[in-house]
């Protein structure tokens, strides 16, 4: 692997983490990181977040759970995953032989779950964050229950990182009034970074047997169609609190990846793309270098929240 | 698995409604029968995700087709394409039928399930397996965009049925594989089936009944084809493994599986 010259340009920081880029693969739509490894160099990567661990296995939802939809998806998936004890032990000791970040989301049916699962990833070795998925909005317990509560958010967020022996990210829901008032109750509940926005709650209607068209009901909707929600969500989060933030919503190109930059977070995050253009992230960091090297930016932290706001936004 | 951009050399349309698309590949593509590809045009921003199709059959060692129903926007969109246009694919994907050693086999083609069966038909003749093909359509139109000519072609009987008895026997193909099963030892027989959910559910249990080895190929609507979505999956029967096995991914776990483990109870097909 070639280092170029403006490699170091794309470093971040995140909670004393150093990342070689601010491109993460999204959880959820990177598995367990391995799944990857014969579409892109993982090693170039900036890092990426794992499916939701919980701290024992979970089967998910029945079928169909997916559901497409114009500029995006729907997805009622449940949260399916291994269990924390085997990522540790089956999938960690595989993907540490990859030199990228690894950010273990964390979900939990309760308070206590979810402290569980953070013990058994304390055990892990490799790990480098946790972020905490408060905002799942696919099961009826956990998740967006405690995201969509300013109070449930930051008791939970308090314990998480007293049990934890990480930097802590906790990822917000969109599904609030004010994102900012509970980004802020997070924060000083000792959150070390956000990120955002997990998927908006959704419903697609079969017209024929009159039943929704995820076996759910509802499900979370991602993709290009959320991406400008999740711009202006960053932007108020932003100008709320102090803390990295990482930036999330229907990121398929660079451009996109520019304007949360831009709006204010640090790093970004790349979800639904992956599913249809599995090499976007390398395509991304790539596209990040370009505008770095044509536009002489030495640090591509000097994008973050440079966003010029002229006249009166009101209105 | 290779992701690459191919182009599109044919997209042919024998029957309204059913088309033949023929790719190029820059490189050299292996594939083994029942693998499928994850598609979708170059030019077109929508739909975002990319679309499981069958490979239908190699025509040589860079170039492939795929059989397929023009049914919804993914579909109608890879209608639309033109030899020169480009494809964004993914694949080749899924597991593959396996071929025995000797004996006989029977395959069951439902509809444009047929797309996963044909190399399995070419493959179970060039091992000399005793083969017979069971071929369901809606109506003769169907029965032709579904490749039923080139099954016929093989040499092999090919049982004919359509829905509204425009061709061949008037019923679902069940019928005279249910027929065909009862009217033999079928013990371990293996029946290789491809079609609508019901017709395999139909399939796994007549075979079940007289004692043969049913393998089935699924399809559920899929985000990636490489098992990161965690979409496509179906539900394995109760007395299976429980837990995390409760539902298995269609892409990367299958898409064949012996029908003995589906939970039939639970349509993973449904759009």
């Amino acid at each position: 692997m070639t280092e170029s010259p403006h490699t170091e340009a794309l470093e971040v920081d995140i909670a004393g983490v150093r990342f070689r880029n601010p491109v993460i693969g999204a959880s959820g739509t990177f598995g367990y990181g391995l799944e990857f490894a014969e579409l892109i160099d993982l090693n170039r990567l900036g890092g990426f977040c794992t499916k939701g661990l919980s701290a024992r296995p979970l089967a998910g939802n029945p079928p169909p759970r997916i559901v497409e939809t114009h500029g995006g998806m729907l997805n009622a998936i449940g949260l399916q995953n291994v269990g924390a004890r085997s990522f540790v032990e089956d999938k960690l000791p595989l993907i540490r032989r990859y030199d990228t970040r690894i950010i273990a989301n964390v979900f939990g049916y309760s308070d206590d779950d979810y402290l569980e699962a953070i013990r058994m990833l304390n055990d892990g070795e490799g790990i480098s964050l946790y972020e905490l998925n408060i905002s799942c909005p696919n099961v009826k317990e956990g998740g967006i229950v405690i995201g969509n509560d300013e109070r449930a958010a930051a008791r939970l967020t308090e314990k998480a990182k007293r049990a934890s022996t990480r930097p802590l990210i906790v990822k917000l829901s969109p599904n609030v009034a004010d994102i900012a008032s509970i980004a802020r109750a997070i924060v000083q509940a000792g959150a070390d970074a956000l990120s955002l926005i997990n998927t908006i709650v959704g419903m697609a209607v079969d017209i024929n047997t009159r039943k929704p068209r995820l076996n759910y009901g509802t499900g979370g909707l991602s993709g290009p169609a959320i991406r400008p929600i999740a711009v202006r969500m960053v932007y108020e989060v932003a100008a709320a609190v102090t803390v990295p933030l990482l930036g999330i919503g229907g990121i398929a190109d660079t451009s996109d990846a520019l304007e949360f930059l831009i709006a204010g977070a640090t790093a970004v995050q790349i979800g639904t793309a992956n599913y249809y253009d599995p090499g976007v992230t390398m395509k991304v960091i790539d596209g990040l270098e370009s505008y770095c090297r044509e536009r002489s930016i030495d640090r591509i932290t000097s994008l973050v929240g440079s966003l010029v706001v002229s006249g009166d936004r009101a209105g | 698995m290779i992701e690459t951009l191919a182009t599109v050399i044919e997209n042919a349309e024998p029957v309204r409604g059913y088309r033949l698309l023929t790719l190029d590949y820059r490189d050299d593509i292996s594939v083994a029968p029942g693998q499928f590809a994850m598609l979708r045009s170059h030019s077109s921003p929508e739909p975002l995700l990319r679309r499981a199709l069958a490979i239908y059959r190699v025509e040589n060692h860079k170039r492939v087709a795929f059989l397929y129903q023009v049914l919804g926007r993914g579909t109608q969109v890879l209608g639309a394409l033109h030899p020169g246009d480009r494809v964004e694919s993914l694949g080749p994907l899924g597991n593959s039928w396996p071929v025995p050693e000797s004996g006989r086999a029977v395959v069951v083609a439902g509809g444009i399930g047929s797309a996963s069966v044909l190399m399995l038909a070419q493959a179970l003749l060039r091992a000399g397996i005793d083969t017979r093909v069971f071929f369901g359509a809606a109506n003769r139109d169907a029965a032709i965009g579904c490749g039923l000519a080139d099954f016929e072609a093989l040499g092999v009987p090919v049982t004919l049925t359509t829905d509204d008895g425009s061709a061949g026997e008037k019923g679902f193909v069940t019928l005279p594989l249910e027929r065909y099963l009862k009217s033999a030892s079928n013990a371990g027989l293996p029946v290789y089936a491809c079609g609508p959910w019901p017709m395999m559910a139909r399939t796994a249990e007549i075979s079940d009944r007289a004692g043969a080895r049913c393998l089935v190929s699924l399809e559920a609507p899929m985000g990636c084809g490489f098992g990161v979505c965690v979409g496509c999956v179906f539900a394995v029967k109760a007395d299976g493994p429980s837990g995390y096995g409760s539902y298995k991914r269609v892409c990367v776990d299958g898409s064949i599986f012996p029908a003995s483990v589906v939970d039939w109870q639970v349509n993973a097909m449904a759009h």
